[in-house]
């Protein structure tokens, strides 16, 4: 065996096994085939090589190895029993027969090798399985005992199968007990469904007959209802009158128009067409006449069909929130587990239906009066009607008291304010009262709410203002306000100069003397005959009574953000955006510069300028980073560019190790997620060191104050 | 070859030393051959074999899933290509099949028409093999692991039952009954053999990693336990440790004289029947996994004796008193549960966890052929008997 031949051959079977193609190099394949052709030896040399290359932990050498054995297993015999005598091996590295040996990684590799090493020894047994006794041994293995199914393309073994099985079976129960609950829950609702649909037909059918319905029986009614659109405010509306009928804005023209498609139909009856022409003043029976029924209507909620608005409102807001959600709901889980048709087109029509009864409800385009509440609207009519009486509706709410104590108001949800209840030009106090800021939306949610007292006095705010304007008498004390106004203003505008400065001592004796200022009383012994010989009763402390009239108040000035950008134009192209007061931490002095960047001042800029040619002479430019590592590395003297670049450069210099096999998949290689950078970042060692000092310190500082202790001394 | 012939020819030999020398070199070449099939009725692992010795003929299987079968071994083909046939088989269809996986079946050694099994469902059946029917069932407290009948006796006709108690049973095939029991044992009894060559004599493997020799006469206790070291003090920290895991596997040599054990501490070790003396034979490692008992044969006829002993996947073929490991046989798939010795055409069967039973057959002695010419066409007839085993190299790798 000529040893070039064998090395060459060791190189190809490498450089093949480490491809990392999916296919094999036909041409060095063709090589390695002529190599082998030689001798039955180099055969042998192959085989070794190839085992040891299936032997790797990867999966895309081990997906290059197998082709390769296929290559040759169909054209050496000596190959084949090789190969066949260590076929256990072979099945365990590719097939995964055995379970402790799972597959390496690449996933993708792993999963087209097993498939290609199926189909490879069913190849091979169709081919050589009379011949070779061991290969036969082992497709039946692998058929009766590992039960792969050699028909089945994916290649799925046996425990695959079976867990796909139970997925799919267990995904069924789920199926079965929703569609179970969900037909009971169907079954318990249905009737509800069918008692809001009619209810909400019903409803709308009041409001607005569907447009096919109206027929010659209305006919008679209509006729008066043009009379009736004009007034749809007044209340004498007749009784016997669908109440929607005055609420119909476009009801009118309507009526005429139907009124006269009724006429065109009524005059077909007659036969005659003369009859016909005079009645109709159409010249033939051929015209068509097409209405455009405007099918988009505005209805508006009046006094009189409220009850029927509000039932309509209520059952659509009760279909569109729980019956609608819960049918579509129905028909996907149906849907989705394939029952039988019954169910399923049952629950459609239902949708279908409550759809339907959305969609009529939407053509009807309800005006809703705009209401909050009906304590408000109950408010708004008394504001209209200006009766007392009305007032007496307003419900008495518990708790309504026209005047609230100060302390109370908070309790009350009211604002402390008491301008509209106490005199509106009240002066303004000396002292400060702050207002305790009341949040606003809690404000406005407590006027919404009919059970609090502040809906009650905002009802109360609204009517006193529009007795006043309506009242003459009030106009004194309005005008009395105006007057005080522009003077409360020009006090605001001083109150908001003047500084505030928290109550002390020495305002309470303003202009005052004080008189025990910085006097100390000591308690006499308060025993009956026991005295202290020599008492002072009072001392007198020049440091307290010097604190007990006097008052530090700092200017500290206020802040002044900056309002500057350091604006030095960096490496990437763009201005340095930091804005320090005077220094930037990275370009030194803040100096004013153009857009460009450059520095206005030109003594700036020759001071610049100057800084910038020290540095360059600090670092001479011969000094390339690549040009002094590839001499260092030569002379095997340190010049220092590890000292110049090193830092920070370490990166790179790691890359410098190259991978073996480049093309193979890098299966070392962590993902790159946040959780490993994370881990990188926490868990490498100086930061733990970090940690555990940090921690160690704490521990003993928990026992610093026993030190002293001998059993705390030590640690 | 032509030498012992001439020998024996003449006169010169001992018949025997041509049986021995010929049947020797039949176990060295066995291999797995193209010609024997044994059929597949087993759908899951095979735990036992036993060929018959009056015909040498029948070989009983039982599998993990309670089947028995019995094939025929005979080739009346007068062709090579042959597969054992399945002669009958106990089913999971009939109704007198084990619950449970079948740990040994032995046929009766004077007569193929009864078989006795043991299995894990704590019964031990003895059939009829004509009616494949239950004659005996006996019923066990704990799981059996191993029985055995005694191949040579005469007077008796006791059967040994290991199982899960310490106490070792014998059942006798007269009364039906189990009429002794033999105390000694910490342990599962995993392996039970009886002499070959004194009736009364019985070997017992624990899993308390004693193997113990028994008088089945004697009622006070056993005749000695098996010492590794041989009885020497220094080096011991038990006494009587015949191994230092689990014995699982005993077998004695045909001739009675040796008894081979082996344990799951990997070892193998050769003691002599008479004395319990360790004849100290280093066999190397011999993986040994298995919880159950492992059943093992020794060659017989040959010269210098052969063991076979289930290992992984393989069988391995040792020297029985050198310890060189032969060879591998390599066939399996799975591990291999079971292998028996066939002693009159040294053929070797084993039965394994894929749940095939392998026929191990000596190749055929190639024709001696004296010139070139001849071997040359011999060659040739070779390649073009089997055109699978041509190389096929296309022309096209020749132009690459």
């Amino acid at each position: 065996m000529d040893h070039a031949q064998r090395e060459r051959l060791s190189a190809l079977v490498e450089e093949l096994t480490t491809s990392g193609q999916p296919q094999l190099d036909q041409s060095k394949m063709k090589d390695v085939k002529k190599i082998c052709k030689a001798s039955s030896d180099y055969v042998e040399h192959f085989y070794n090589l190839l085992m040891s290359r299936l032997a790797e932990e990867h999966a895309e050498v081990r997906l290059s190895a197998l082709q390769m054995a296929g290559e040759l297993f169909s054209r050496s015999h000596h190959f084949r029993t090789l190969l066949v005598s260590s076929l256990q091996e072979f099945l365990e590295l590719t097939v995964e027969t055995d379970p402790e040996q799972p597959l390496p990684p690449p996933k993708e590799a792993a999963r087209r090798l097993k498939t290609l090493a199926i189909r490879t020894v069913q190849d091979w047994q169709a081919a050589y399985g009379q011949a070779y006794k061991k290969l036969a041994l082992g497709y039946h293995f692998l058929k009766q005992v590992k039960k792969v199914d050699f028909q089945d393309v994916q290649a799925r073994t046996l425990a695959e199968r079976k867990r796909q099985e139970e997925k799919q079976k267990r995904l069924e129960r789920i199926y079965k007990d929703k569609v179970t609950k969900a037909t009971t829950e169907m079954e318990e609702t249905s009737a509800e469904i069918q008692e809001c649909l009619t209810e909400m037909d019903s409803c709308l059918k009041l409001l607005m007959p569907h447009p096919l319905e109206f027929s010659l029986s209305d006919l008679e009614a209509t006729p008066t209802a043009p009379m009736h659109c004009g007034k749809s405010a007044s209340p004498a509306a007749d009784d016997e009158q669908p109440c929607c009928s005055k609420d119909l804005n476009d009801r009118g023209e309507r009526v005429e128009e139907e009124g006269s498609s009724e006429e065109g139909s009524d005059a077909e009856d007659i036969p005659d067409e003369d009859m016909f022409i005079r009645q109709t003043g159409l010249m033939s029976h051929k015209y068509s006449l097409s209405l455009n029924l405007s099918t988009d209507m505005s209805l508006k909620e009046t006094e009189e069909n409220e009850a029927v608005v509000n039932t309509v409102r209520d059952l659509n807001r009760v279909i569109s929130t729980k019956h609608l959600p819960a049918v579509r709901s129905w028909v996907q889980v149906f849907t989705k587990a394939g029952v039988d048709q019954q169910l399923l087109s049952r629950a459609i029509t239902c949708k279908s239906a409550l759809e339907e009864a959305l969609q009529r409800h939407e053509e009807l385009h309800i005006h809703y009066k705009k209401r909050e509440r009906r304590v408000m609207r109950a408010g708004a009519d008394g504001e209209e009607d200006e009766e007392d009486d009305d007032f007496v509706e307003v419900p008495e709410k518990e708790g309504f008291e026209p005047h609230i104590p100060d302390h109370l108001r908070a309790e009350y949800g009211l604002d402390p304010v008491t301008s509209l209840f106490v005199a509106p030009a009240k002066p303004a106090p000396g002292s400060v009262t702050q207002p305790t800021p009341q949040p606003k939306r809690r404000a406005t949610e407590d006027e919404l709410d009919p059970t609090c007292a502040a809906a009650t006095l905002r009802m109360l705010k609204q009517r006193l203002l529009s007795d006043q304007a309506a009242g003459p008498s009030s106009s004194q004390g309005a005008s009395e306000g105006a007057e005080t106004t522009s003077e409360a203003a020009k006090q605001d505008a001083d109150r908001e100069r003047a500084p505030v400065v928290p109550f002390d001592v020495d305002l309470y004796y303003w202009g005052q003397e004080q008189p025990t200022a910085g006097k100390i009383f000591k308690n006499i012994s308060q025993h009956q005959f026991w005295i202290p010989h020599e008492i002072q009763e009072e001392v007198e402390n020049k440091e307290l009574s010097a604190q007990m009239k006097s008052r530090f108040i700092t200017f500290a000035g206020s802040f002044q953000p900056v309002s500057h950008k350091c604006r030095t134009p960096m490496p990437s192209g763009s201005l340095c955006e930091r804005q320090d007061r005077v220094k930037c931490p990275f370009h030194g002095v803040i100096v004013p510069r153009d857009e460009l960047g450059r520095p206005v001042n030109p003594a700036d800029a020759a001071r610049l300028e100057e800084e910038r040619m020290k540095r360059v002479e600090e670092q001479p430019d011969w000094r390339d980073r690549e040009l002094m590592r590839e001499i260092e590395a030569a002379t095997g003297e340190d010049l220092g560019s590890s000292r110049f670049y090193g830092k920070g450069k370490k990166g790179s210099k790691g890359k410098g190790k190259k991978r073996k096999y480049p093309n193979l998949t890098d299966l070392k290689q962590s993902a790159n997620t946040s959780r490993s950078r994370l881990e990188r970042k926490v868990f490498n060692k100086s930061s733990m060191r970090r940690v555990t000092e940090a921690m160690n310190r704490m521990d003993q500082r928990k026992h610093e104050k026993f030190a002293n202790q001998f059993n705390y001394a030590l640690n | 070859m032509l030498g012992f012939l001439f020998a024996r020819q003449t006169g010169l030999d001992d018949p025997l030393r041509l049986k021995r020398a010929e049947s020797t070199r039949r176990v060295l070449c066995m291999e797995l051959n193209q010609d024997r099939d044994v059929e597949r009725i087993h759908g899951n692992g095979i735990n036992t074999i036993d060929i018959e010795v009056i015909e040498g003929r029948y070989m009983l299987s039982g599998g993990a899933d309670g089947v028995i079968v019995i094939y025929d071994l005979e080739n009346h083909s007068r062709k090579p290509q042959y597969t054992c046939k399945s002669v009958c088989t106990v089913g999971r269809s009939s109704r007198h099949v084990h619950k449970f996986s079948v740990e040994t079946v032995q046929w009766y050694p004077h007569d193929t028409g009864m078989f006795v099994s043991s299995s894990f469902d704590k019964t031990m059946k003895v059939w009829d093999t004509e009616t494949l029917k239950p004659a005996e069932i006996f019923r066990f407290e704990g799981n059996i692991y191993c029985h055995q009948m005694s191949p040579i006796a005469k007077k008796h006709s006791l059967i040994a039952v290991g199982t899960k108690d310490p106490k070792v049973q014998l059942c006798d095939l007269k009364s039906g009954s189990c009429i002794q029991v033999l105390q000694g044992h910490r342990g599962e009894i995993l392996s039970v053999r009886w002499s070959p060559r004194h009736e009364y004599i019985l070997a017992t493997a624990s899993a308390d990693s004693s193997v113990r020799l028994w008088d089945v006469r004697r009622a006070t206790g056993s005749l000695f336990a098996l010492d590794q070291h041989n009885g020497d003090r220094s080096k011991a920290s038990f006494a009587n440790m015949a191994h230092n895991g689990r014995v699982n596997g005993l077998c004695f040599t045909a001739d009675g004289l040796f008894l081979l054990s082996a344990g799951t501490d990997d070892r193998m070790r050769l003691w002599k029947a008479a004395s319990g003396e360790n004849t100290l034979v280093n066999y190397g490692k011999v993986a040994n996994e298995t919880r159950k008992g492992l059943k093992f044969a020794v060659s017989q006829g040959c010269s210098p004796e052969f063991a076979f002993v289930p290992c992984g996947s393989s069988v391995a073929v040792y020297a029985l008193h050198t310890g060189e490991l032969v060879t591998m046989l390599r066939g399996h798939y799975n591990n291999v549960d079971c292998c028996e010795f066939h002693p009159d055409y040294q053929e070797l069967y084993s039965g394994g966890k894929d749940c095939n039973i392998l026929a191990w057959v000596p190749t055929p002695r190639k024709p001696d052929v004296e010139d070139e010419g001849q071997r040359s066409t011999t060659a040739e007839s070779e390649s073009t008997l089997n055109p699978a085993f041509e190389d096929a190299w296309s022309s096209s790798d020749e132009d690459g």
